[in-house]
């Protein structure tokens, strides 16, 4: 019930007085209004902008936030109103839904500022008022579609090539020419040789001089049959094993085998290998030479070069409709006009208008201002109304045609989009990737940076810049990093920057190609590649992979002088070992250290928790 | 050959013909000629009848109302139909959203007509103001005189059995389909018998406005149901 209407409820309630009389049977008893709510104004200050209400107006919806006591949390003392810090001019539209009873989208804000604006309101989106709720749908589905392509976009990008069977690998190199060198070669040659098959079928049809015995002219391809035939058989063969190895490479060959491109693909190369077979009979040749019209199917094949190509055809099939009307009122007008010129020039001698059939000749040639005067009416009625068709005819094409080609527009723009979208997908992702590396070394800095401040002596010039950016470090930031470094110190490992921990990747790789040790080395291909692909992977758990423990931390130690000079100096971390930069020096103390830890992380293969006491054992996470 | 001749004369008449209607519905449809004397398009219809009430001293004086209340009032008034009347089919719109499950449209109208006192098609601020002041805030009689008023459809002074069974009709519209027990086609007509029965003294038929007040004295029921929504503002 809109909440206008509310506003009448007590005049219903009066009028109901007009049934006392009728009733036969005793009314219940009215419910008891608790307390006259007074209804009093209240002050929403929403980023500065005072929007002012009646406290009645608020609680019609008490199920949203202004209208229940939720608001309560808002409330601001010191100047007894109600604070909210949120955009005002969505809040207009909201505090307008509780006046109304309906709610609006306006056009210009961004879809996604206002569903967070009604999620933190507490109203439902569906009640948008049937005046805007078309629009807000269509825009939402419109991000939805564009979040969806960015999340197919990853996926299908971020899957690395270490895990992929040769048949995905080989499916993808299809698919996506530009994921390799070798697929690039393919596509590229398969295009050459497309073009080439097409332009030896039309070649072949070109008269190419006379046989010295013969006066008549033959065509290029009788002459040179042999030739035409090697270069058939080459195309046909590159196609046929194009073919088979997409039909191996296909996750789902019936899929496959059901698309429109695999079907020209069959009908391109199925006339050579029937004429194969059937080069002796004489009487099936008719039929044969038949077949070879379906070899300039071939260059069908190329819409899976040109993206236009393949718009083109989506477009034609989208536009189904439109063009099914297109040809049904060309049809019936046709007829019509057919009959009528038949009827017109039946009297006149010698006219080419013999049957109603052999009209519609006229008719189309007429509509469609082809005009090629093989036909032509010869009365006046004729005339008339040959006229009246042409004039006609321009009209019924003209008008769906605009039609599809605003579909073809539309489409090919979402195509346009999609591509730009992939394009600065990489920069995009390089700008987010930058931040945070900002972020993490913006932490490094502190930590050095925060552990060094109790020192005078600046061991790095790494402390040195640190010093003067601590002093401009936010507050906020400095809580943020605290709270980094207490999760540092739970976990009992430290956050290292990306090219350090891809260092330790490949470390990894050559010592497990060096083979030595135990049992838990033989786990580290899987550690490998989760390792290495686990910065692709978007969960942030800070669990080791289940590489060994100790090859990792001596390697770490041996890449980061500066964390053992840090650690030395630190006379706070007083569990920490005096960790020097010589590996020698620290694989035995590595193996002391870790034996304890590695009893706890046994099984599971994370370093956390109970050592943590004793001893830190500094190991690269993330 | 005559008849080849006069076949194509009597087509290329037809054709003349055809082309000359065909060339002036053209003319016709792109507006040069016109052919009815009165084809013009209708006048905008006079801007929406804006109706500003009396002041609040002299409605407050005129109802049982305070000024509070008045204000209250007007404001929801107003908020519904911000040209400051309401005509039968706003009122019939804003009625039926009460009463999602029936038909409250008939009952609306009669209640209209029962509000719209001075029988202008559209009922104003002051005459919302004092009905409601009559059913809210009224003596006992006042109200009964305003239910007979309800109940008498043609305002004639004599309630009879149609003008009942119409009221009645429209009652039970409003609850529509879905109830329990079942909507009988006579349940109307048996529920004006039985109020025919306690209302009609005299059984001539129909049921006068002293009829109607006695007899509604002296039912319980019926007077405390009349003080049920006293509370309501």
């Amino acid at each position: 019930m809109a909440a206008g209407v509310a506003a009448w409820l007590p005049f219903a309630r009066a009028a109901a007085i007009g049934w006392m009389p009728v009733a036969s049977t005793p009314m219940p008893i009215p419910p008891q209004d608790r307390r006259k709510p007074q209804d009093g104004l209240i002050i929403l200050n929403v980023s500065g902008t005072r929007f002012q209400t009646w406290r009645n107006t608020l609680e019609r919806y008490p199920d949203t936030l202004l209208g229940s006591t939720e608001r309560d949390f808002f409330f601001h003392e010191e100047t007894n109103e109600y604070f909210f810090d949120r955009d005002p001019d969505i809040f207009r539209h909201i505090l307008n839904f509780y006046r109304t009873g309906k709610l609006h989208y306006p056009r210009q804000e961004c879809i996604s500022a206002y569903d967070e604006e009604l999620a933190f309101f507490g109203i439902i989106p569906e009640i948008i008022g049937d005046c805007c709720y078309e629009e807000y749908k269509d825009r939402r589905r419109e991000n939805a579609e564009r979040l969806q392509d960015d999340e197919d976009m990853d996926m299908s990008n971020d899957v690395t090539p270490v895990n992929l069977t040769f048949r995905e690998y080989l499916w993808r190199a299809f698919e996506n020419p530009h994921s390799s060198t070798l697929a690039l070669v393919f596509y590229y040659v398969t295009g050459f040789f497309i073009a080439i098959s097409v332009m030896a079928n039309v070649v072949e049809t070109v008269p190419c001089g006379t046989l010295p015995n013969r006066s008549k002219e033959i065509s290029c391809g009788e002459r040179y049959a042999l030739a035409f035939f090697c270069l058939d058989t080459a195309c046909v063969m590159i196609f046929t094993v194009e073919y088979l190895l997409r039909l191996i490479a296909a996750p789902s060959r019936y899929k496959f085998m059901k698309s429109v491109m695999s079907v020209i693909d069959v009908v391109a190369i199925m006339p050579y290998y029937i004429g194969l077979v059937m080069t002796d009979n004489d009487q099936l040749s008719g039929a044969f030479v038949t077949l070879r019209v379906f070899r300039v199917f071939r260059i069908f094949k190329f819409s899976r070069h040109s993206a236009g190509l393949r718009i083109l055809g989506y477009t034609l099939k989208s536009c189904a409709s439109e063009l099914g009307f297109l040809l049904f009122s060309l049809t019936m007008a046709i007829i019509i006009f057919a009959t009528v010129m038949f009827y017109a020039e039946k009297g006149s001698p010698a006219s080419k208008f013999t049957s109603i059939p052999a009209a519609f000749w006229y008719t189309i040639v007429t509509m469609t201002t082809l005009g090629y005067g093989d036909m032509v009416p010869k009365t006046i009625v004729g005339k008339v109304f040959g006229s009246i068709c042409s004039l006609s005819g321009v009209l019924v094409i003209a008008l769906p045609v605009p039609v599809i080609v605003s579909n073809f527009s539309r489409i090919y723009h979402q195509s346009q989009r999609a591509e730009k979208r992939r394009a600065q997908r990489k920069t995009r992702l390089a700008r987010i990737r930058a931040a945070k590396i900002r972020g993490t070394n913006a932490y490094m800095r502190y930590k050095q940076n925060g552990l060094l401040i109790d020192t005078l002596k600046e061991a790095s010039k790494e402390a040195g810049r640190a010093l003067i950016g601590k002093a401009a470090n936010p507050p906020f930031e400095s809580q943020h990093h605290h709270l980094l470094h207490c999760l540092e110190k739970t976990t009992n490992h430290e956050f290292v920057d990306e090219q350090t921990f891809q260092a330790n990747c490949m470390e990894i790789s050559a010592v497990h190609k060096s083979g030595s040790r135990s049992s838990s080395l033989s786990s580290s291909p899987h550690g490998l590649s989760s390792c290495c692909s686990r910065r692709h992977r978007k969960k942030n758990s800070f669990s080791l992979p289940s590489t060994n423990n100790q090859e990792l931390s001596t390697i770490q130690i041996r890449e980061r002088p500066v964390v053992n000079s840090r650690s030395s100096l630190n006379a706070k971390l007083d569990e920490t070992m005096p960790l020097k930069c010589e590996e020698a020096y620290i694989t035995p103390s590595m193996v002391s250290l870790s034996a304890p830890v590695m009893i706890s992380s046994d099984g599971d293969g994370s370093t956390t928790t109970t050592a943590y006491s004793q001893s830190i054992v500094r190991v690269s996470a993330l | 050959m005559m008849t080849a001749f006069w076949e194509t004369e009597g087509l290329q008449t037809l054709g003349i013909v055809v082309l000359v209607f065909a060339s002036i519905k053209l003319l016709h449809l792109m507006g040069l000629i016109s052919f009815s004397e009165d084809s013009v398009e209708d006048e905008l219809e006079l801007s929406a009848v804006r109706h500003r009430p009396e002041g609040l001293e002299q409605l407050e004086a005129q109802t049982r109302f305070s000024r509070k209340e008045l204000q209250i009032l007007y404001r929801g008034f107003k908020n519904e139909c911000p040209s400051g009347v309401v005509n039968e089919e706003t009122f019939k719109e804003i009625y039926s959203q009460f009463f999602p499950q029936g038909d409250a449209s008939t009952y609306a109208h009669f209640l209209f007509n029962a509000f719209d006192t001075d029988h202008n098609g559209s009922v104003s601020f002051e005459d919302f103001v004092m009905g409601l002041s009559i059913l809210l805030r009224g003596t006992v009689q006042e109200k009964l005189n305003w239910a007979f008023n309800l109940y008498d459809i043609n305002k004639d002074g004599y309630i009879t059995k149609e003008e009942m069974l119409d009221i009645m009709k429209a009652i039970y519209d409003m609850m529509g389909k879905c109830t329990y027990p079942m909507l009988k086609e006579e349940t109307p007509r048996q529920h004006v018998e039985v109020f025919f029965q306690k209302m009609d003294k005299n059984k001539d038929g129909v049921v006068t406005i002293d009829e109607f007040i006695d007899c509604c004295q002296n039912d319980e029921n019926i007077m405390r149901s009349m003080h049920l929504f006293e509370s309501v503002l």
